[in-house]
């Protein structure tokens, strides 16, 4: 890597010079920065974007960021990273960024100095309560918030204030992984790691594409095939993508089918008797749970399922419905590919590793998808074991270690949830509030936030580093709440966005590594950085405005610490909650000293492997131990396939899929900041399947016509470029504000985790 | 000619270890595709392929080999490469005798080109296409080559101007990995003009075994009409064309 680099650095700067005398004719472009890497230091930060949380090394050189190289020493990435890690100190300077405050007036936001900002959303905020009540005022955030950010805002919503009203865009993106993990163990988060991939001989995808979103580890995959013979990679996808064509075979099913398909794996594994018994007597119950659940379309839905044990016989009845000539019929995958899959699965000489992200989490069975691929790995028995492991990959840099480790949800607290006394009760402790401070009952998840907001029941809504106003399914309805007489909206970035657009009042922050900070990776892996730039203007780190409203509004002795001082202090309280062999952290110290530490940390010990004797301290015994439940076993559910709510029909022929591409991030307000990866990929585009565009006389690049029953737009056709749809099914990425696909997405969500499914609806095509 | 008894022998021997080895040979892979039929078959349903967008990972299995293959140099230099290109783009001309003029290439191309190597009469390396699926190569690729002796063509001369060729080692910042300068259309494989020692040591990557180049190296086409990232202020979707 130093070699690379240096082989670079005197290539940039010599090329220019000797270039027209060696290669006559040719130019060397001049390095756009001019920066020489003398005098640079190189300072440790994980990477702003995505949930794979890869160590960078960030060049910096007076108060400037100058370069990034990835970070040799961190276990995750290796010193490689992606197109986004490599420029993300371009995301600093983008020349519209946020450094003053905004006020709304006269319906226009001007600039206001941050003081006068500041009073302004405290005093609006205790005008709201005293007006309409506690519950009437709400933060939403984000898996980008860094763990001090999400800490600050549960204690001083929860423990201050004294409402649940705390919500995060993860909601939207791994809620169904949450869900899937506590009912199949109990506990929350992955039990392997990413050194799984170093062990497994198969990978399985389901319904995610690697090669464009987590391409450092799909790297990684690629390192394994290439070295290690009879590694496979399988893609079970809807659509044809890089990671298809990378992958040694692709089995595309039909959409919302991949429940069929799952449980067929299942059936097959039992019929030919590779279910490991021993395993499953030890450490395994089996439970059904209610069906027909619903899709959350309407306000206020209301479901809790409930559970029932049954017999490892009445489980296997009931997966008699899914035989693989049966799940052929519903998903449209062969009889022949299903049995191989589950002969990949069920080999007892293969370890299998299955990988999922929002193709399994954003769908209205999301949690029954993430029980049904644990299924799998329990019949087997391979689990908790290096290269066993079923792996749930997030999409935010901080999904796990802010928004599930923290508890930045409505039901949640740091440890545990608010509807248990004994967790509240931890909480008031360690806050020392007031136990009744805590409400005991959630109040409203991400979808019903927005939509109380729309009702009126929420007056006064606080959203810090998301972009709802892009991200929000069936947008419309919430960008007309948000915009409703006697709505106070207060907004947290460092971009002016859909979202500022909206907001009362605009906030700048410092991003990054404009502070100090911590996130939480996909493989709890707890990440420290330090405060390495200095913020532009007044902009102002998400905590410290937290902390300033807190202060205003009479919370101050929630927050006794100074601006030097109350990350360390935040972090140190915030380690109180976790003690203990589940889920110990790392001290701040040893945060500052390693590229991240995997928890449970315990005895200077990270715990790689979970739930097994060999590996994690807290499992009892010699082998196996699902301590997430009392009875110490992990549960495999049957769930059912159950249809979309909302299917193709003759007005509506089409699939919509809606996902991202390897330039930009989520919405984009901030890789469209950065000038390379804007020209590669500067403007969304829906594909089609070339038989369909065929069909409907659409050539590449010519103007189509979307519609759905919520909305419609116009775009620019993609044939066989990136990404091919299955026939019958389009699809148009999300991340270009221009080109809001958000209005024709259907707000139906998984009623167990109520995430949203952005990944069916119907739409009808036209050219334009 | 008559062959002594040893030398039957000795040709009997020959025939029979040929056999013998002949049958093991066969009996392994008839266990080994057995042992793979059963767990896998051939895929039934379509597999699809995206030029474009797949061609990135089309010499995957030689990226090893190119990674561990002793530093060649074939002496192939960037600008030999451009001067062989009508413009930056435009398909190079055969730089070297053809052995069959009425063929349209294909097999006696793909000889040397599908997979590169030396040439032991022409003293280099062949440089390995982009797009083998294309056999009628003599339908892009002219001859170049000047018949030792021949007079020059009095048509050889042309005003024409070609554009420079792309600018390499355009990172945004020091050590960030460059953007892709070209078109991939029917240059989707980085490692046939990229990686191997048929490959110009200018633009020869420096790591070939991390094969999804893609992942780091974006497109950024110069001359091709930048768009500013539009920043869409409230105002109904629209699309721009």
């Amino acid at each position: 890597m130093e070699r690379r680099q240096l082989l670079k650095q005197m290539a940039a700067s010599s090329a220019f010079a000797s270039a027209q005398a060696v290669f006559p004719g040719i130019t060397f472009a001049a390095p756009k920065s001019n920066a020489s890497l003398e005098g640079v230091a190189w300072k440790k930060a994980p990477c702003r974007f995505c949930g794979t949380g890869c160590g960078l090394l960030v060049g910096i050189k007076g108060s400037k960021a100058v370069a990034v190289k990835g970070d040799a020493l961190s276990p995750v990435n290796k010193g490689l990273c992606c197109v986004k890690g490599y420029h993300a100190i371009l995301a600093l300077y983008g020349s519209d960024r946020l450094t003053k405050a905004l006020v709304r007036k006269n319906g226009k936001l001007s600039p206001a100095p941050m003081a006068e900002a500041l009073d302004l959303v405290a005093n609006r905020m205790k005008e709201t309560i005293a007006k309409y009540g506690k519950d009437a005022v709400a933060i939403y955030g984000s898996g980008q918030w860094t763990v001090p950010d999400g800490y600050a805002a549960a204690k001083f919503f929860k423990g201050g204030i004294g409402t649940n009203n705390v919500e995060a865009n993860a909601r939207l993106c791994m809620a169904s992984a949450v869900t899937g993990f506590m009912s199949s163990f109990g506990l929350d988060e992955p039990m392997g790691c990413y050194e799984d991939i170093d062990h497994a001989d198969v990978f399985v995808l389901w319904g995610n594409n690697m090669a464009e979103m987590h391409p450092v580890l799909f790297s990684r995959l690629l390192d394994q095939r290439m070295n290690r013979p009879g590694v496979k990679i399988i893609d079970l996808a809807t659509r044809t993508t890089r990671t298809s064509l990378a992958s040694d075979r692709l089995m595309l099913f039909h959409p919302q089918t991949d429940l069929a398909l799952a449980n067929a794996i299942a059936y097959e594994i039992i019929r030919n008797g590779w279910h490991n018994k021993t395993f499953l007597e030890k450490h395994v119950s089996f439970w059904t749970g209610k069906t027909n659940i619903g899709y959350g379309l309407e306000d206020k839905f209301a479901f809790e399922d409930k559970g029932e044990q049954v017999s490892f016989q009445r489980f296997q009845q009931l997966l008699e419905e899914y035989t693989p000539e049966k799940v052929e019929q519903i998903s449209g995958v062969p009889v022949k590919d299903i049995r191989f899959l589950a002969s990949l699965y069920g080999d007892p000489a293969r370890k299998v590793t299955s990988f999922w992200c929002m193709g399994v989490n954003q769908h209205t069975r999301g949690t029954w998808m993430n029980n049904l691929i644990y299924n799998i790995h329990l019949l087997t028995g391979k689990i908790s074991t290096p290269g066993n492991s079923p792996f749930s990959l997030t999409g935010q840099p901080s999904a796990c270690g802010t928004v599930r480790e923290v508890g930045t949800l409505t039901n949640r607290l740091p440890h545990g949830v608010v509807s248990n006394e004994a967790d509240r009760k931890m909480a008031a402790g360690i806050w020392k509030v007031p136990v009744d401070r805590i409400p005991a009952m959630p109040t409203y998840h991400t979808v019903e936030m927005f939509r109380a907001l729309d009702r009126g029941d929420i007056r006064f809504l606080w959203i810090q580093v998301t972009n709802p106003m892009v991200s929000m399914p069936k947008l419309r309805r919430y960008r007309d709440a948000a915009n409703k007489e006697d709505r106070f909206i207060v907004v947290s970035d460092v971009y002016p966005t859909p979202t500022t657009d909206i907001a009362d009042v605009v906030l700048p922050s410092a991003m990054w590594i404009e502070r100090e900070g911590m996130f939480g990776n996909s493989e709890r892996r707890t990440q420290h950085w330090e405060a390495m730039l200095p913020p532009p203007g007044e902009a102002m780190s998400d905590t410290w405005q937290l902390i300033e409203i807190a202060r205003r509004m009479g919370h101050g002795q929630l927050f006794p610490w100074t601006k030097e001082n109350h990350v360390e202090e935040i972090y140190k309280e915030y380690s109180k909650f976790h003690s203990g062999a589940k889920h110990e952290m790392g001290s701040y110290e040893d945060l500052k000293k390693h590229s991240g530490v995997i928890w449970p940390f315990v005895n200077g010990k990270e715990t790689k492997w979970r739930y097994h004797a060999k590996y994690d301290p807290a499992a009892k015994g010699d082998s196996f131990d699902f301590y997430g439940f009392p009875d110490h076993k992990a549960r495999v559910w049957f769930r059912p396939y159950e249809p979309a709510p909302e299917v193709p029909d003759k007005a509506y022929p089409f699939w919509l899929n809606t996902g991202r591409v390897v330039e930009h991030w989520h919405t984009g307000s901030m890789t469209r900041r950065i000038p390379v990866l804007d020209k590669a990929m500067p403007k969304a585009y829906v594909e089609l399947h070339p038989d369909d565009a065929k069909a409907l006389a659409i050539r590449d690049g010519d103007r189509v016509r979307l519609t759905s029953r919520r909305g419609s737009l116009v775009l620019a056709a993609s044939i066989d470029k990136r990404g091919r749809p299955a026939k019958g099914m389009v699809f148009v990425p999300f991340f270009d504000e221009g080109i809001l696909i958000n209005e024709l997405t259907l707000d139906s969500f998984c009623p167990i985790s109520k995430e949203p499914d952005y990944k069916k609806c119907a739409v009808k095509v036209e050219k334009a | 000619m008559k062959l002594t008894l040893r030398r039957r022998l000795i040709l009997i021997g020959c025939a029979s270890a040929l056999m013998l080895a002949t049958i093991s040979v066969i009996g392994e892979s008839v266990r080994a595709s057995w042992k793979e039929a059963k767990l896998s078959g051939e895929p039934s349903q379509e597999q699809p392929s995206i030029p474009v967008e797949g061609g990135v990972f089309r010499l995957i299995q030689k990226a090893l080999a190119y990674k561990n293959a002793p530093e060649t140099d074939a002496g192939r230099q960037l600008n030999g490469y451009y001067g062989r290109r009508a413009f930056p783009g435009a398909p190079p001309v055969i730089p070297h005798p053809t052995f069959d003029e009425r063929s349209i290439g294909g097999k006696a191309c793909m000889g040397c080109h599908a997979e590169g190597g030396f040439v032991p009469f022409l003293k280099a390396y062949a440089p390995v296409t982009p797009h083998p699926e294309m056999s009628n190569c003599k339908q892009c690729h002219a001859s170049g080559h000047q018949e030792p002796g021949r007079t020059p063509s009095p048509f050889a001369s042309s005003r024409f101007d070609p554009l420079p060729p792309p600018a390499i080692q355009g990172a945004a910042l020091p050590g960030a990995p460059p953007p892709i300068p070209h078109s991939l259309d029917m240059r989707s494989n980085c490692l046939a003009c990229h990686a191997g020692p048929g490959a110009p040591k200018q633009i020869r990557t420096s790591h070939p075994e991390r094969v999804n180049c893609r992942q780091c190296h974006v497109q950024n086409v110069p001359g091709e009409p930048a768009a500013p990232f539009f920043q869409n202020r409230g105002s109904e979707p629209s699309w721009e064309p």
